[in-house]
């Protein structure tokens, strides 16, 4: 164990804020014991406070919690931890103690300053099964457990990133605005990718989405449309005329040049600006905008569409100037910048190394792009054309090629199609717009005419060997396989190159041109100057140019203000898509949205070929998000909060170690998944629903106001209970019997006979248990009052198209035949399974657990509570099935236990003598 | 204007009116409430709540209290009993004096009662609240009684819960008197042998715990030893033990608490009820005996036993044939007659077993009995609640029990038996000398009553007596030993600090206005009053405010702290609307 880290002292650990738990530790601090009392949920209670009325007195269930539930927050001697798991115990030292190591789940809100004021949960967009309803209506993401929560504070079910967010690599909040737009909060979704780079719309349309790859729903009907929907509220925006509605720091009266107006450029003078930075970007083309606007063809991305994303940033006051390409960085840092970001990108082709490449129609494939786009076209019509590479830039090019007229246009590529690197959507969308492919050829020679001009390319057809450093089989030429593709216009598209010569005596380059920064901060040797984009890392995408146009903000502010160069990356974890598919099946099928571009096999203009969503489309597809990490990073909570500071939605889990005399562990019991009995339709019949579920019905803050079958809200008249469902029954391995079940089912058969006097209750059993302090004189007054009970097993439900269902049994008592009865509602008297937490926090394998895997009391006759480590106590249900009284009682013994072994110690513990250390 | 509502003019009251989550709200209307409460003289701020004793809402009040400087406070809620304490709490958490506090009941005094008339019942709570405003307008600080306690207990009755308790209390360095009537330690458990749900031998078990007792000097224990006297209150009683039977010797001990674990008795049928007096016609405990004492098969009057018939329910649920009868079930029976089986079954694979039951509750873990049970061949017949078997002696010397078995569809079904084995109920020990001495509550089964079975589930309505043990309703032995725990930390509790608190809600005395006439004396039931120079005394710790005194004082000379006449007027006064204008 670690030494150099003092745990906190108590004299006892408590596992578990139920009935026993609170019982155990209030009485231990009455008797004057420091408890550390620690509960997983976000409030004490456990499943007592869920209940409605408590059997056999009738009181209601919160009126007995709620004094124990709020003195186990004020008693001197009890600290009270929610949200906390105890991940492991272990001992201490040789003096019998125990240390455990303890995790305080990211709560995402300052327990001490939440005021439990809710307006974060009204404000949060996501809502999932409620569980403290027993899933019959749901909660928000954001939410305080129930209206009695001890502590009254709000916790953020944030299970770490959504597989989309996590993915993206400019860190857009994808899931956020996507449950933003489900809400129908567009601007606010907007706003949300703006706090992220300033390109909406382009990245609606241009980016490759690889958020879309790792949503969760495409493993069921097919991926939300998330780049589309982006798209939506980009567009929205851009229709509604309304201002960004973003927050910028008033100016701190430092400057930045940004060399570059690329997305990377672009997105950090856009954050810089946002802190209250004097940012100007100096552009060496007439047009800013970098591959945005100079490259990518307009049927992808409208050049307005890229203008309007420009002028977000013109709109923060940064000052863009173009035609200025930029020789001397010193002499920006002379003029008084405090620091210079290079964002050249990739702007030169990367040579073919051809013979004859130096003929009249032969280019560049981003030269060949931007001619178009400044209007100064390359001439195409009626000429064949040959496009050299398999990347975006060569699909781009040869899609461009065959608006311009080409008479046909060819892609050659050294290696076969699955090699491609461009994007398969673009591939696939060129073939289909009449593309046509050369695989596994590569460009030997350009062979002229009697002018000059190019009249063909000369190819060597490749064969693939074993896998080079990308992964991808190395293409190897095959001898005396050559072959000419007769063309007049050769495009050059195998890759592209930074041009940084100019930069090179201040910022370390390597050998392909690329400047060599620091990968975290972006800082280059020369502290005022930092490179990021693809001029650090070669040609990429616009999803990582923005990225790194974020990073290099992010560092140039914490470099000028001094401040510790961390801190970027706040990303939690991705969640298991497993676990997110396993919490879905309640999930109906939801179809994807159909795809909306329109191709044309001779394309004719620049016309955009996607389709935007309609704002129906646009909520049902958002509609679909299965909310994996639950909460979606939207931000609504924390613009909704009222106290500064309070919800920090990047708050991490934190473990701490504590030191205990003695542990009790009164972790409980859990309910049967009644969907474990299929024969009973729970989770297919919805009208068949389990005791829980009708306690909550039943209960003070019952989520309707009223009883009613959740098929569809009509008030039952007839209503069956079916007993030891999930108990007694070797078919789920569980021989035992329950114990309260009977008990808590004749309690609801006369809170149902007051609340629905005309109602009919009747109750299928095997045995009624009604064994206790006046039990069976309660059994007997719900038989006075008129409930039925009905002797024998149901064999199986089934449901009628109305929504009734009917019970088959044996009418063991009546006619001795096989009946089928009709009900409007049945209510499942689920019972009791271990909760195996308690055998996985002892490491060492030394606490005995019983046949059932409950915690067992080897001493149960003489010293009910003591377990098989000594020193280690169990209260409640944890050793099995009791009721509350019970497990009052039970826990009330514990601590007599408890306390005895501690006097034990204490009168044991040696006179402390100073030990060198 | 009374000279009460005066004196609430310069309260500063806050008012909270509850609606229970719905408890409440569904029949009264607390708007209504609060609209009609706000302007009461010294009311400074009127709220909602829809838990009043919701975490949030405490330090919502807590709030009130410090920056609105109220010096009085009342919430309208529900009972006093479940909530007095916490709402005491946070008077004291806010700096206010908790005795400035008042609950008001419209739970159970309003809104449960007048379900059908929610004009009425918002009237009433209205009503009720006034009252409650007007007499905290003249509540005074008050301190609790400190109460110096004795670090040591009596458990009276050396069953194997007394005596689990006894060793309970002296692990946690109390002292210990343990007193039992009959010559040895032990009780019932001592001769059982073999006993569920574990197997172990009672005997043993009471061996055990009889050396861990020896090994205990703190506990003193006397047997043969009954209680005849006890004075004083919590945390400091007197106890007058005779020890060894009449004439024989007395002494006084003094204890902060008193643990009470009498135990139970059998019931014991009457000559003819199931065939009881006939031979071979047995209860449960005596069969078990027969059981214990025997090795291999069972033989009865020298007979081989072949055939067992159970006839479960004897003397417990008996309302459906014996409308004054014992009402509850006895909850350990069936376990103890499914392990009797096993334990026959086992000795005696061929012996046929019959069980006529009504219910089989072996709950939890007991059904693991059960299921042995059948396992080992015997069969179980459930016969109607209001149709019990009958048990008749054949020509032959054995036994026919006739039962109409429900789960054939209800046939009549004649089972031969040699042996009857009727599972006899547990019922209240006849112990009206120690109820009387102690003032121990006794509930409609004839067993002591805790308080509150959740709340204080060993507590008594006497401050520092607690019960245990199956003296509280039927219950097995390791379910008596929890129990005997939880006495024991309740006992801690109190006693381990070495004070205690008592509520200063007592009745007081002016020495001047009263004559000594004496009447006082007789109307109390706590004996906390007696004459001394001709004036009437009152024990603060003795006394419970249950002020029967105050209206028999022919001179007004009694007045109850925290009820005090001019309060009760008060209160009287806003009940009935006349302190209003």
């Amino acid at each position: 164990m670690d030494q150099t880290v003092a745990a906190e002292q108590y004299d006892v650990l408590v596992v578990g804020a139920g009935i026993g738990g609170m019982e155990s530790a209030l009485k231990l601090g009455d008797m004057g014991y420091k408890v550390l009392l620690v509960e997983k949920e976000p409030s004490v209670g456990g499943k007592m406070i869920l209940l409605s009325k408590v059997f056999p007195t009738l009181d209601c269930a919160s009126c007995i919690s709620t004094p124990k539930m709020a003195a186990s927050i004020h008693h001197p001697n009890v600290t009270t931890l929610t949200y906390t798991e105890v991940e492991e115990i272990g001992k201490a030292g040789a003096d019998g103690r125990f240390r455990a190591r303890i995790r305080r789940k990211a709560r995402f809100v300052d327990e001490a300053s939440c005021t439990g004021c809710q307006l974060c949960e009204s404000a949060c967009t996501v809502a999932v099964p409620d569980q403290f309803n027993a899933d019959l209506v749901a909660r928000r993401a954001a939410y305080i457990a129930f209206p009695q929560a001890v502590p009254k504070k709000a916790v953020i079910d944030r299970q770490g990133s959504s597989p989309c967010t996590f993915e993206c690599p400019a860190g857009i909040e994808a899931h956020g605005y996507v449950s933003l737009i489900r809400s129908g909060e567009y601007e606010k979704a907007h706003r949300l990718v703006l706090d992220a780079t300033p390109l909406v719309g382009t990245l609606g349309r241009a980016c490759y989405a690889p958020c879309e790859a790792q949503c969760t729903r495409g493993s069921l009907e097919g991926t939300l449309p998330i780049r589309r929907l982006k798209r939506f509220i980009a567009d929205q925006h851009a229709a509604s005329g309304e201002e960004l509605g973003i927050e910028v720091a008033p100016p701190n009266g430092r400057r930045v040049a940004i060399v570059g107006s690329g997305p990377t450029g672009l997105t950090a003078a856009w954050q810089l600006a946002r802190l209250g930075y004097a940012v100007q970007i100096l552009e060496a083309a007439p047009e800013p905008g970098g591959f945005l606007r100079l490259a990518i063809p307009s049927y992808r991305l409208p050049t307005e569409v890229v203008e309007r994303d420009i002028d977000n940033v013109r709109a923060l006051g940064v000052e863009i100037v173009t035609n200025s390409p930029v020789r001397d960085l010193a002499a920006l840092h002379e003029d008084g910048f405090d620091a210079v970001l290079v964002a050249t990108g990739t702007p030169r082709s990367a040579p073919l190394g051809v013979p004859g490449e130096d003929r009249l129609g032969v280019v560049g494939g981003p030269e060949f792009l931007r001619g178009v786009k400044l209007n100064e076209p390359v001439e195409v019509a009626g000429r064949d054309v040959v496009v050299v590479g398999g990347g975006n830039v060569a699909m781009d090019a040869a899609r461009v090629a065959r608006r311009l007229g080409a008479a046909s246009v060819t892609v050659a590529y050294r290696r076969g199609r699955s090699e491609m690197p461009a994007h398969h959507v673009e591939a696939e969308d060129a073939e289909r717009e009449g593309v046509r492919f050369a695989f596994q050829v590569a460009p030997a020679e350009v062979l002229g005419d009697a002018a000059g001009a190019v009249a063909g390319l000369r190819c060597v057809r490749m064969q693939l060997g074993q896998p080079d450093a990308s992964g991808r089989r190395r293409p190897e030429p095959i001898p005396g396989s050559e072959t000419t593709l007769a063309c007049q216009l050769v495009i050059g598209a195998i890759g592209m190159a930074p041009d940084t010569a100019a930069f090179a005596t201040l910022a370390t380059a390597n050998p392909n041109g690329t400047l060599r920064p620091d990968p975290d901060t972006l800082q280059t040797g020369v502290p005022w100057l930092f490179a990021a984009g693809d001029v650090v890392h070669g040609a990429t995408d616009i999803t990582r140019a923005v990225g790194q146009g974020r990073r290099a903000a992010h560092m140039i502010d914490r470099f000028l203000d001094d401040r510790p160069m961390d801190g970027f990356d706040l990303r939690l974890p991705a969640v298991d898509k497993a676990a997110v598919l396993a919490r879905q099946a309640g999930y109906a099928w939801r179809g994807p949205a159909a795809d909306a571009t329109t191709l044309s096999p001779a394309p004719l203009d620049f016309t955009e070929v996607e389709a935007p969503l309609t704002e129906v489309d646009a909520r049902v597809a958002a509609g679909r998000c299965l909310d994996c990490a639950v909460c979606s990073g939207c931000n609504e909570c924390v613009a909704a909060c009222p106290v500064e500071g309070c919800i920090d939605l990047h708050a991490r889990d934190e473990e701490q170690d504590i030191d205990a005399g003695a542990v009790v562990l009164a972790t409980g019991f859990q309910l049967f998944a009644a969907d474990l009995k299929p024969e009973y339709g729970y989770g297919r019949f919805k009208n068949v629903i389990t005791g829980m579920q009708m306690d909550r019905l039943l209960a003070p803050t019952r989520p309707f106001n009223t009883i009613l079958r959740p098929g569809d809200g009509k008030v039952p008249e007839r209503i069956a209970y079916v007993m030891c469902t999930g108990s007694r029954d070797e078919t789920v391995g569980n021989p035992l019997c329950s114990r309260f079940c009977c008990m808590y089912s004749i309690k609801q058969n006369q809170l149902l006979m007051g609340a629905l006097p005309l109602a009919d209750i009747t109750v299928h059993y095997m045995d009624m248990r009604a064994a206790g302090k006046r039990y069976d004189e309660f059994y007997e007054q719900a038989k006075a009052m008129g409930a039925t009970y009905v002797k024998g097993r149901v064999a199986k439900i089934t449901e009628q198209p109305d929504g009734n269902l009917v019970l088959r049994y044996e009418d063991i008592e009546g006619s001795g035949t096989i009946v089928d009865a009709e009900y409007d509602l049945v209510v499942l008297a689920v019972g009791v399974q271990p909760n195996l937490e308690p055998g996985a926090l002892f490491p060492e394998g030394d606490l005995t657990l019983d046949d059932y895997r409950y915690v067992a009391e080897p001493d149960e006759d003489l010293n009910p509570g003591a377990t098989s480590i000594a020193g280690v106590f169990v209260a409640g249900a944890a050793s099995g099935a009791k009721d509350i009284a019970d497990s009052i009682v039970h826990a009330e013994s514990t601590a007599a236990l408890v306390a005895a072994h501690l006097e034990r110690a204490r009168l044991r513990e040696p006179e402390p003598e100073a030990v060198p250390a | 204007m009374t000279g009460s509502s005066a004196a609430a003019n310069a309260r500063r009251i806050g008012v909270y009116v509850c609606h229970c989550g719905g408890n409440i709200s569904d029949y009264v209307d607390v708007d209504r409430v609060i609209a009609a409460v706000e302007h009461e003289p010294g009311v400074v701020v009127a709220r909602q709540a829809m838990f009043a004793c919701s975490d949030a809402t405490q330090g919502d009040i807590e709030r009130d209290i410090r920056e609105l400087e109220l010096d009085g406070l009342v919430v309208a809620s529900c009972s006093p009993k479940l909530h007095v304490t916490t709402f005491r709490g946070v008077a004291r958490r806010a700096g206010l004096n908790p005795y400035e506090y008042s609950q008001v009941n419209i739970r159970e005094q309003a809104s449960w009662i007048h379900t059908a008339d929610a004009e009425g019942t918002t009237e009433k709570a209205i009503a009720l609240v006034r009252g409650g405003i007007a007499k905290t307008g003249l509540t005074e600080p008050l301190e609790p009684i400190v109460v110096e306690t004795t670090q040591k207990a009596l458990v009276v009755g050396g069953g194997i819960a007394g005596m689990r308790a006894a060793i309970g209390l002296a692990d946690l360095g109390l002292g210990v008197f343990l007193v039992e009537r009959a010559a040895a330690l032990g009780g019932h458990v001592r001769g059982i042998g073999a006993m569920y749900p574990n197997g172990r031998d009672g005997g043993r078990l009471i061996d055990e715990l009889a050396a861990s007792i020896k090994a205990r000097p703190s506990i003193s224990v006397f047997t043969g030893a009954e209680v005849i006297e006890k004075s004083g209150s919590f945390g400091k009683f007197s106890v007058g033990l005779r020890v060894g039977g009449p004439g024989s010797e007395t002494l006084t001990v003094e204890v902060g608490s008193i643990v009470v674990t009498t135990g139970f008795e059998t019931y014991e049928p009457e000559v003819g009820e199931y065939g009881y007096g006939i031979d071979g016609v047995v209860t449960l405990p005596e069969f078990k005996a027969m059981l214990d004492a025997s090795a291999g098969p069972l033989r009865h009057a020298g007979r081989p036993v072949h055939d067992v018939a159970y006839v479960y329910c004897v003397g417990s649920r008996e309302t459906p044939t014996k409308p004054d009868g014992n009402a509850y079930c006895s909850r350990y029976c069936c376990a103890a007659t499914a392990f009797a089986s096993i334990q026959l079954g086992e000795a005696d694979p061929g012996v046929r077993q019959y069980h006529l039951h009504r219910d089989v509750r072996t709950f939890g873990k007991y059904e693991l009995l059960y299921e042995r049970s059948r396992d080992l061949g015997s069969i179980y017949l459930k016969f109607p609640d209001a149709e019990p078997p009958e048990v008749a002696l054949e020509p032959d010397g054995r036994l026919l029990v006739t039962v109409r078995d429900l789960l054939t569809g209800g046939e009549r079904v004649a089972i031969p038996a040699d042996l009857v084995v009727l599972v006899t109920a547990m019922v209240p020990r006849s112990n009206t000398e120690l109820t009387g001495l102690l003032k121990l509550p006794i509930g409609r089964d004839g067993f002591y009553n805790e308080i509150h079975p959740k709340l204080r589930p060993v507590e008594t309505t006497v401050d520092g007596v607690y019960i245990a043990g199956a003296c509280q309703g039927p219950r097995n032995s390791s379910e008596s030993v929890a129990s005997a725990l939880a006495a024991v930390t309740q006992s801690a509790v109190i006693l381990k600090k070495g004070y205690a608190e008592l509520d200063p809600l007592v009745a007081t005395v002016d020495a001047v206005a009263c004559d000594g006439c004496g009447k006082c004396l007789d109307a109390c039931p706590y004996g906390a009053i007696e004459l001394s120079a001709g004036v009437a005394t009152i024990s603060e710790t003795a006394c419970k405010g249950c002020g029967g005194c105050v209206p028999l004082c022919p001179t007004d000379a009694i007045d109850l702290r925290g009820y005090t006449n001019d309060q009760i007027t008060a209160l009287i006064d806003g009940l009935v609307g006349e302190a209003v204008a």
